[in-house]
């Protein structure tokens, strides 16, 4: 009965090549063409030249808002050209873990702005609430991608979250900075690295 | 012996259950993109997809993405529906076969 043939002219191999079509269709539909490695490097740059600014730079207090300003604005762009390219497939898992980033940065811009109009900015405390705050969009995104690598980043800010209670503001600005490279910038460069072996189809997609 | 299920036509051809199979797991795709992972020529999809949206499985929108005409494509109700009874069909067919 290996290959036995309907009365429509179906046969077996021709309903297990139908399967495993549909199998692989499905995986192509849930892989995400969206390339985001970028936005980690590029956030993870923004920190550095907003602290580097705020530190050595005249108008120290427009470092934060012009530099996040420029990131978001360009966000919003290469999000409009790949939309409009055609490239950009939403299916549920993406949205949601593109609600997850979003709700975080109005999270932290609405935390920062507040604290530093009411002058409760720069504290120990402060720096390590936004130290939590990127870890759990980092922790959730691992949880929705199972990926362990994020998990690991997660776990990155969340120690330097804890540790920063602990140490002075000054320290507490370098441990940022250290979190920064390793949970953004190298965790950016690396999903780069893996979007250029995905396009090349070596590797199994995670978003 | 039991009847055996009949497979649905419009699903069982082979670009056209590629198609539900992507759509399925997305909210709607461009033409272009569905092209390209389906490997098939601008007619030849053209056509199938005439023939998705006749049996209503799927949904056609055009609309502008600043100047350039997109052709969005979605699955309805129907078409989950016709995929579902399909897949069934499928295993109950490979299920007597082996």
């Amino acid at each position: 009965m290996a290959n036995m043939e309907r009365e429509d002219g179906v046969t077996r191999d021709e309903l297990v090549q139908r399967v495993a079509l549909m199998e692989a269709m499905i995986a192509e539909g849930r892989r995400s063409t969206a390339r985001w490695g970028w936005i980690f490097v590029m956030w993870g740059l923004v920190y550095f030249v907003a602290i580097g600014w705020s530190f050595y730079l005249p108008y120290k207090y427009w470092a934060w808002p012009v530099c996040a300003g420029i990131a978001i604005a360009a966000g919003i762009v290469v999000k409009v050209r790949q939309k409009r390219a055609g490239n950009l497939i939403g299916n549920i898992r993406s949205r949601s873990i593109e609600s997850v980033w979003q709700g975080m940065g109005t999270a932290i811009m609405l935390y920062v702005a507040t604290a530093i109009a009411s002058h409760h900015a720069g504290s120990p405390a402060y720096v390590a609430a936004i130290l939590f705050f990127i870890g759990l969009a980092h922790a959730i995104s691992a949880m929705i991608l199972r990926w362990a690598v994020q998990a690991a980043v997660a776990a990155i800010w969340w120690i330097s979250g804890c540790a920063v209670f602990f140490v002075t503001s000054d320290q507490s600005v370098v441990i940022f900075l250290v979190a920064s490279f390793f949970g953004m910038i190298l965790f950016g460069l690396y999903a780069m690295w893996l979007e250029r072996r995905r396009a090349a189809g070596m590797v199994q997609a995670h978003a | 012996m039991p009847e055996m299920p009949e497979l649905d036509p419009v699903v069982h051809g082979k670009l056209r259950l590629a198609v539900l199979s992507l759509l399925v797991g997305v909210e709607e795709a461009d033409f272009t993109w569905l092209r390209d992972k389906t490997g098939s020529t601008d007619g030849n999809l053209g056509a199938q997809m005439l023939k998705l949206e006749e049996a209503g499985y799927v949904a056609m929108q055009k609309r502008f993405a600043g100047r350039k005409p997109q052709t969005l494509y979605r699955m309805t109700p129907a078409g989950r529906k016709a995929l579902g009874k399909y897949v069934a069909a499928l295993k109950e067919l490979l299920g007597a076969a082996l």
